[in-house]
């Protein structure tokens, strides 16, 4: 068995153990299948393995756990998919991926009179969903593409950035902060682009 | 583990439940002891009670934007609102839920709330 780390349209061969499957124009990067139960090292190899194909080369990152028979059944499951998988692979091209998270600061959840009246507790309810809309929307600004996974009075989302704007991006973060000191902002990265690989597939 | 934050507060602990979740999905296994069940039914009532809380308050969040509820009903929403709340907040520590316990991963459609 093996596992699918990466799908790329660079055919130079990866450091061994890994290996470089043609599919037609793509190549598959795979290596063999880790065995075992899954723990969060698990996790973490798989991601480092990604990552270290993502430094020499543009990639779409594949999921966590994705085995296939052989090299042939991986080769037929890429080339099948070619056109969508190109589009897919220009749309990250030279990008990462930053993730974002917010969420109030609270006091306590249980400190006394936190919210007063009913009025009050509207005007909070407010306050946030609109602070993080706008945490959302300016770090946009800055992002070539993002993703919102949960959006109310948290947000949970990943931004696609260009490499060489990754500083920038953190800096626009930092500044965002500052402005929203009521917010917990934590920003982390660079991701694979996991939450860009699967746009335009059918659902 | 490699240091992966890019930018954040000093203090990350706001955001450790998150890992706590990533590490009971792992080491999940089928329990059937009668006490584990029972907060698998709760977790499950409770996501569902969750969602439709939060889809009554955006509704009346979006009523009082219409402009035609008085004062008094305004006030009486948001009371009833905050009762809820804390009603589930209660209820979730009865049962050592997090928020994030009741927020199911919809796959490709995100996530439910």
């Amino acid at each position: 068995m093996i596992e699918l780390y990466a799908i790329s349209d660079d055919p130079a061969p990866p450091d061994p153990p890994l290996r470089a499957v043609p599919c037609g124009r793509l190549t598959a990067l795979c290596g063999p299948a880790s065995e075992g139960a899954v723990t969060a090292e698990t996790l973490w190899r798989h991601e480092e393995i990604v990552e270290g194909l993502m430094e020499t080369r543009n990639v779409l990152p594949v999921r966590f756990g994705t085995v296939l028979e052989d090299e042939r059944a991986a080769a037929r499951a890429v080339s099948g998919r070619d056109a969508q998988l190109t589009a897919s692979l220009d749309r990250v091209r030279g990008a990462v991926e930053l993730a974002v998270r917010a969420q109030p600061r609270e006091p306590s959840r249980d400190a006394p009179g936190r919210w007063g009246t009913g009025r009050d507790y509207i005007a909070a309810k407010r306050r946030r969903t609109a602070e993080i809309r706008m945490v959302r929307e300016s770090l946009a600004t800055a992002a070539r593409d993002s993703v919102v996974q949960t959006e109310s009075e948290h947000l949970r989302a990943a931004y696609l950035v260009d490499r060489d704007a990754v500083d920038d991006f953190a800096r626009l973060v930092r500044r965002v902060q500052r402005a929203h000191p009521g917010l917990d902002v934590l920003c982390t990265g660079p991701w694979p682009p996991y939450s860009f690989a699967e746009a335009g597939e059918p659902a | 583990m490699r240091d992966k934050v890019l930018a954040g507060p000093l203090e990350l602990d706001p955001f450790a439940p998150d890992r706590e979740r990533l590490e009971n999905t792992l080491t999940r296994r089928v329990n059937a002891d009668p006490e584990s069940v029972e907060r698998g039914l709760a977790q499950l009532v409770l996501t569902i009670v969750e969602l439709l809380r939060q889809l009554m308050e955006r509704q009346a969040l979006r009523r009082i934007d219409g402009g035609t509820l008085s004062e008094e009903q305004i006030e009486r929403l948001g009371r009833t609102f905050m009762e809820l709340d804390r009603r589930m907040e209660e209820l979730r520590e009865e049962f050592g839920l997090t928020e994030e316990d009741l927020n199911l991963d919809l796959g490709p459609l995100g996530r439910l709330l």
